[in-house]
């Protein structure tokens, strides 16, 4: 059910960022479908968040000036970059993921620019100025979503937190020195 | 099936990236080839499997904003009234002089036997799509090969030129705005035939402001003179306004001026645009052989 939810967060999240510029300009410096890419990544779902990277960059690229799939190229591998992250790192609180869906968006941004700059297609917009309004936009509107998506799917969240540290606390039962204060 | 282990899945997931970069990459070449060659196939069905989610969500949220938008407008609605009631009873005097001078325009025209034509044909069109990156500038319209759009026709409004476009699907195509650094607008200040200010109009890193090169320094110019296309190009008609200088970093006899020059179309925030459905002069053959026709042969 919680990969469903997700999905059709994606498909809003590309929507709005299709038609959000025309509502009015500043709106485009929020990366929608990025934040749900990189919150699916840190559900440490792998595949799914690889695919979604994929989907969503390609579906921004087709109606884009820039490059078909270099927004792909892009998404993918920060869904990897996320994913792999949060396999290592514990990232369930809120507050961890403000500096994780910032890091996101300027390296999404810099890969953007990086494959129209190798590729011979250097986009119009000013490299510093942009970035930083995107990083400003996408960091805040993505907190704002994060808490959102947590209330949709608290749910899932904490039955996935004790599958996940269930094997943890076991380990901690078998403590050798525990064990010999009890006998 | 049996339901793969998550250690299992860790241990694909490496392979999944670097076919979907792979893919990716691909695709990114083949558009970047593409895009020189003028024949951008992939981005045309890509713009077609879009459009038909785009357009009716883009319907859906300019009615809507259509909506708040008249409710906000209410506010001024009396002053306005007030203000329209002036402007009409001013107007009125202005139409019957009009009148007067439309009737002696007539008469003055079939004596002289001229005749109303209008040099290209104009397929109007709707902005249904903005570009959803922030890093281009392109947009996309509810016109395409159905309707007898081509690549590399003018878009305009009545203010001047924005754009040519650049894809084409069967029903919609893309127009890159002249803002964009690649797009090369061949220029003249002043009057088409009579002037000697030719060069060639580029987009600058500032959204509304476009640069004209290689105007010779030796040339008269000033701030405030207007700057028509000069048909050089073989994409834009000549004479079509395409805006007014607004800054001039004089040359010498040697090195050309630097032109600052401000838009006459409002492209950021145009909804409707007229395609000028004009196919441009044909090379001269010995042009033709030139290694750099190429692309356009294909075209």
């Amino acid at each position: 059910m919680e990969q469903v939810k997700i999905t059709i967060a994606l498909v809003i999240a590309i929507l709005l960022q299709w038609t959000l510029r025309g509502i009015a300009e500043p709106l485009a410096y929020i990366d929608f479908p990025l934040i749900i890419i990189v919150y699916a990544a840190l559900q440490r779902n792998t595949f799914k968040a690889l695919i979604f990277g994929t989907i969503a960059g390609i579906a921004v690229d087709a109606l884009s000036g820039g490059l078909l799939g270099a927004n792909g190229f892009s998404k993918t591998l920060i869904a990897y970059a996320v994913a792999e992250v949060a396999r290592r790192v514990y990232l369930d609180n809120l507050l961890l993921r403000i500096p994780v869906i910032a890091g996101a968006c300027l390296l999404d941004d810099l890969i953007y620019y990086g494959t129209h700059k190798l590729l011979g297609q250097e986009p119009v917009a000013q490299v510093v100025v942009t970035i930083a309004y995107s990083l400003i936009g996408t960091t805040i509107a993505g907190t704002i979503i994060y808490l959102m998506l947590e209330n949709i799917f608290s749910g899932d969240v904490k039955t996935r937190k004790r599958d996940m540290f269930s094997a943890r606390r076991q380990t901690r039962r078998r403590n050798p020195i525990r064990l010999g204060k009890r006998t | 099936m049996a339901e793969r282990t998550q250690q299992e899945v860790w241990k694909l997931t490496p392979w999944l990236m670097i076919a979907l970069l792979l893919g990716n990459f691909v695709l990114m070449a083949f558009d970047a080839r593409e895009i020189n060659s003028g024949q951008r196939i992939i981005r045309v069905w890509a713009q077609v499997a879009a459009d038909f989610v785009q357009s009716p969500v883009t319907t859906i949220s300019s009615s809507l904003t259509g909506y708040f938008q008249s409710i906000a407008n209410l506010r001024t609605a009396q002053t306005e009234n007030d203000e329209l009631k002036q402007r009409v009873q001013e107007l009125q005097v202005q139409i019957t002089q009009k009148e007067e001078l439309t009737a002696e325009n007539d008469r003055l025209k079939s004596l002289l036997d001229l005749k109303d034509k209008s040099q290209y044909k104009v397929l109007t069109a709707r902005v249904i799509g903005r570009d959803p990156s922030v890093w281009f500038d392109a947009s996309i319209i509810n016109r395409g090969s159905l309707d007898g759009v081509k690549l590399n026709m003018p878009v305009v409004t009545d203010g001047g030129i924005i754009g040519r476009v650049t894809a084409v699907s069967p029903l919609t195509a893309q127009v890159d705005l002249i803002t964009r650094d690649k797009s090369g607008v061949g220029g003249v200040i002043g009057e088409v035939g009579t002037s000697k200010a030719l060069g060639t109009i580029r987009g600058t890193s500032k959204k509304e402001i476009l640069e004209m090169r290689y105007v010779s320094g030796s040339v008269e110019v000033k701030v405030g003179d207007g700057v028509f296309t000069s048909g050089q190009d073989g994409i834009f008609p000549s004479g079509l306004k395409i805006g007014e200088i607004v800054e001039v970093r004089s040359g010498s006899a040697t090195t050309p001026h630097q032109i600052f020059i401000q838009p006459s179309a409002k492209i950021n925030s145009t909804q409707e645009v007229g395609i000028l459905l004009y196919d441009p002069p044909q090379l001269p053959a010995y042009e033709q052989t030139l290694p750099n026709s190429e692309t356009r042969k294909k075209k």
